[in-house]
């Protein structure tokens, strides 16, 4: 819609309200180049020496590890378990596929501390609460809800006469699945495998309630560190967060459009 | 109505298919023997159950009940993807993620066709449309016409038992759309292979096809060659939809139909209201002149409504006792229009008219 | 023909889209999501209901004793009525905040196009993908005692401002924090406005302001009802962002609950607080739809 021109007081408020939106992400760059050993801005001194810190602090080290490895297995658990979820409601349509699609993406509507204290609650019965395997569950619980909406609204996309094409040249419903539905899907996927990552890697509040001393993501340490002591090392993180974001933005946006994946 | 006694058991033969949603038929009691080699046509208007009968024929959609029997052997319970037919799709449906060779060769992969088979094949079935060149490109770099090719060479190239074509022409523009119908032919006859071809195109159906049955409400109204649905349709429904047709109405008592007074020969047995269809160019016209009546001809008076000149036809609007019967007459040269108010008789010969029960 | 007579006899599966008897594929295919549902929500969501009615003892063992004791304390203490008044207060301020900074950039989003408008759109869902807690941190630089504000106001001679540790700082920080929310539903709901409209109104005669007030904001008060449900939720049930820029000074409903389910060891109490935020829910829900219903 570009028949209406924008007037200069309109351009001028949004340039200042997109100043406001973007200021704490960019000022932490000048800060993770501080050489003061506390946190002031503008810094007193300039150095590089907060990033080799990072690497040097062992609780942050494995911190990120465990995100990172939390992010990948609950990334690929959300494909195998809301792939055959979405086809099952999608395709088979079975009677009540449209509660069943609102009761699995429910969770979403579920503020995160109320569900993070609920399944505090139902976990610690388990013996759950700050295993690996426990914050697994508890992303999940968040992640298969975006897995399922995405996935869905991309098989019902797919132009159907494509597979019963594939049908009639002989190719059996698991093979049509494979070599016709699955890469026509590849845009889904991608925004899916990138969304659930981010989702799980930055999660803070779930995880808060999850982890404990013996483990802990890269975003519960981070916040424990902030709220001790807020020096320049996270802020050098959080460079470094920010640019793994956008990288991932990038290859999301290179493979399937950003704007469709995450705005309809 | 073909039934199943008199008929020769054909190659392809569909025996009381009947297609149920809820209350809706969409395909009521269908029984069709094809003959090896040959096109048919499932002719009808939209909703007319031709495309649900050929997805029932594919085993994309189950029967209600009925029987479908290629060969011999019967596939109604068989899935689609062990029953060896090629599709074409009316909207190609071409793998997008594959190039045109391996949309071809997809079908063979399925049949775990040798690889140097494979590649002999594909680079026939893409000769043979013409496409030779453009193997490795991505469907979506092809024009239409092209894709409606690879579409093609992917269901032949598995020589499947039929070959399938649910409106494979109706996405091209009118030059292709001839250019294709011939080549579709061409192809299906130097193969010998057993088509259905589903269209909702008269001119398509009658210029292509061996035979054409045409469909309305579910229902096989006619099946015959173009010329005997031409000559001879035996519905109103088919007089109508195959050509052009006048369509009166009358009223039939003692072997005749009445016809604002005028009175014309009806079959027998016919009493009530009843329809009567005429082509436009098979009436002759005439001044109105009693004097000249052909014997051989039959014949009614009416009134000059409107009079166009059309380069090719000269077109003549008549009323006849307030029905308007149009008339087309192709112009020699030299002929004078007659102007709106004349007097005029319109003659036909007496198997060019066709009269059925109102109720058709 | 061969090749048919044999597949003939091969019984065979009906394709999968009109299986009418398909549903242990169906069930074989939900159960793991279902599991997780199960197990990670539904059960969840109802004990931490039936928790609020347990007996919580000054130890911090519960009891499983069905009592309205919980639920009286909460319903009876001033400390928790302020809690819940203060929070609603809160959040309906920072939707305020939210709302009035991100209307200019829904409505320059809406106007722009091409790829200047994509590289916006990117800019303004990046925030989202960035974890709250760098964004938080982010604000901590802004406003903190050694902050660019305040060392801003120091070069110019102005004393120091207190925008940390206090409801300021949480205001700010959250406000924008939810504003890529904010900006996202305006956009979704400014589907009505059709700039033939505006521009009709203008060749009526209207002033730039006019038009604004008139045709503008009454057309986009759909979008501005989803954005401010969607933000007042939100900033009712954050932790994050108060916990860090309120400094333990700043009592919310988030941050109490998340005190009695680690701190205090109080779950019966976290488990009633949380059903009160949920209770908020419903009530900002009820609310939304009413005021829909007046704008339709």
């Amino acid at each position: 819609m570009d028949e209406r021109p924008i007037s200069p007081a309109l351009k001028i408020l949004a340039c200042a309200m997109f100043i406001f939106l973007l200021a704490p992400l960019i000022v932490v760059v000048p800060i993770s180049f501080s050489g003061d050993s506390y946190m002031m801005f503008p810094p007193s001194s300039w150095s590089t020496k907060w990033y080799p810190a990072i690497f040097a602090d062992g609780k942050m080290v494995s911190a990120f590890w465990t995100s990172l490895l939390l992010a990948f297995v609950v990334t690929v658990l959300s494909l195998l378990i809301g792939l055959p979820a979405a086809y099952a409601l999608v395709r088979l349509k079975p009677r009540g596929a449209e509660f069943l699609s609102s009761l699995f993406t429910a969770p979403l509507l579920l503020p995160t501390i109320v569900l993070g204290l609920a399944i505090l609650i139902v976990f610690s019965g388990y013996g759950l609460l700050a295993t690996f395997q426990g914050l697994v569950a508890a992303h999940l619980v968040v992640t298969l809800p975006y897995a399922i909406r995405v996935l869905s609204t991309a098989l019902a996309t797919l132009p159907i006469p494509v597979e019963e094409a594939a049908a009639t040249l002989g190719a059996s419903p698991l093979t049509v699945f494979r070599r016709v539905t699955l890469p026509m899907m590849r845009s889904g996927i991608v925004g899916t495998t990138a969304l659930c990552f981010l989702v799980s890697f930055d999660e803070v509040v779930l995880s808060l309630f999850m982890t404990g001393p013996r483990i802990s993501t890269l975003p519960v340490a981070m916040y424990h560190r902030v709220e001790q002591q807020a020096d320049p090392l996270v802020a050098a993180l959080s460079v470094l967060l920010v640019v793994l974001t956008l990288v991932v933005v990038l290859v999301v946006d290179r493979t399937s459009g950003l704007a469709k994946t995450f705005v309809k | 109505m073909t039934s199943r006694t008199d008929a020769p058991e054909g190659f392809l033969s569909i025996r009381s298919l009947t297609k149920r949603y809820g209350d809706f038929v969409a395909v009521d009691n269908l029984d069709l023997e094809v003959p090896k080699g040959e096109l048919v046509a499932f002719l009808g208007p939209s909703g007319c159950g031709k495309t649900t009968s050929l997805r029932m024929i594919a085993g994309l959609v189950p029967a209600t009940s009925g029987r479908i029997v290629v060969g011999g052997g019967d596939l109604t319970e068989v899935a689609t993807h062990r029953r060896d037919m090629g599709l074409v799709f009316q909207s190609y449906a071409l793998f997008p993620h594959m190039s045109v060779a391996r949309n071809v060769a997809f079908g063979l992969e399925m049949r775990k066709v040798d690889k140097g088979e494979i590649a002999k094949r594909v680079k026939e079935a893409i000769a043979l449309v013409h496409l030779t060149g453009k193997e490795e490109h991505r469907p979506a770099q092809l024009s239409g016409g092209q894709q409606q090719r690879v579409a093609l060479a992917r269901a032949l190239v598995i020589r499947p038992s039929i070959l399938l074509l649910d409106e494979p022409l109706s996405n091209l523009d009118a030059k292709l759309r001839d250019e294709m119908r011939n080549e579709i032919r061409d192809i299906q006859k130097r193969l010998g292979i057993t088509a259905i071809f589903v269209t909702h195109d008269q001119v398509e159906a009658l210029t292509m096809c061996d035979k054409v049955v045409v469909m309305n409400q579910g229902r096989l109204e006619q099946l015959g060659t173009p010329v005997e649905l031409y000559e001879t349709p035996k519905t109103a429904f088919v007089a109508s939809f195959v050509g052009r047709s006048n369509r009166l109405t009358a009223v039939a008592r003692n072997g005749a139909a009445e016809f604002a007074g005028q009175r014309i020969a009806a079959p027998a047995g016919l009493e009530g209201p009843v329809q009567v269809m005429i082509r436009p160019h098979r009436l002759g016209l005439s001044p109105a002149s009693p004097a000249a009546a052909d014997p051989a001809r039959q014949q009614v008076t009416g009134t000059v409504a409107r009079a166009i000149f059309a380069g090719d036809i000269l077109q003549y609007d008549v009323d006849v006792g307030g029905q308007i019967v149009s008339v087309e007459l192709a112009t020699r040269g030299g002929e004078s229009v007659i102007e709106p108010g004349r007097p005029v008789t319109l003659s036909w010969r007496p198997q060019d008219i066709f009269i059925y029960g109102a109720a058709a | 023909m061969s090749a048919v007579a044999p597949a003939a006899a091969m019984p065979a599966p009906l394709p999968a889209a009109e299986r009418s008897s398909g549903l242990p594929l169906v069930v074989l295919l939900l159960l793991p999501i279902a599991l997780v549902n199960a197990f990670g929500f539904l059960a969840p969501v109802f004990n931490l209901l039936r928790m609020s009615f347990y007996e919580s003892q000054a130890t911090g063992a519960m009891v499983e004793v069905y009592t309205f004791a919980t639920w009286a304390s909460v319903l009876r203490d001033s400390f928790y009525a302020e809690l819940i008044l203060n929070s609603i207060l809160v959040s309906l301020g920072i939707t305020l905040m939210t709302l009035v900074c991100s209307y200019p950039i829904a409505l320059y989003l809406h106007r722009s196009s091409g790829t200047w408008r994509t590289i916006l759109l990117v800019l303004v869902i990046s925030p989202l993908l960035t974890s709250a807690v760098v964004r938080t941190y982010g604000w901590v630089a802004i406003l903190s005692e050694n902050g660019l504000v305040n060392n801003a106001l120091g070069a110019i001679g102005i004393a120091p401002l207190k925008l940390m540790f206090n409801k300021t700082g949480v205001v700010i920080g959250l406000t924008e924090i939810l504003m890529p929310y904010m900006i996202l539903a305006l956009l979704a709901g400014f589907g009505r406005l059709d700039p033939r409209v505006e521009e009709a109104a203008s060749t009526l005669g209207a002033p730039p302001w006019k038009v604004f007030r008139h045709i503008v904001v009454p057309l986009t008060m759909p979008g501005i009802a989803l954005g401010s449900l969607l933000c007042f939720v939100l900033a009712v049930s954050s932790f994050i962002t108060p916990k860090l820029l309120g400094g333990g000074r700043v009592f919310l409903l988030a941050t109490e609950i998340y005190d009695q389910a680690i701190v205090t060891l109080n779950w019966p109490l976290a488990a009633t607080l949380s059903i009160l935020v949920l209770v908020i829910f419903g009530g900002a829900l009820v609310l939304y739809t009413r005021a829909l219903r007046a704008i339709m």
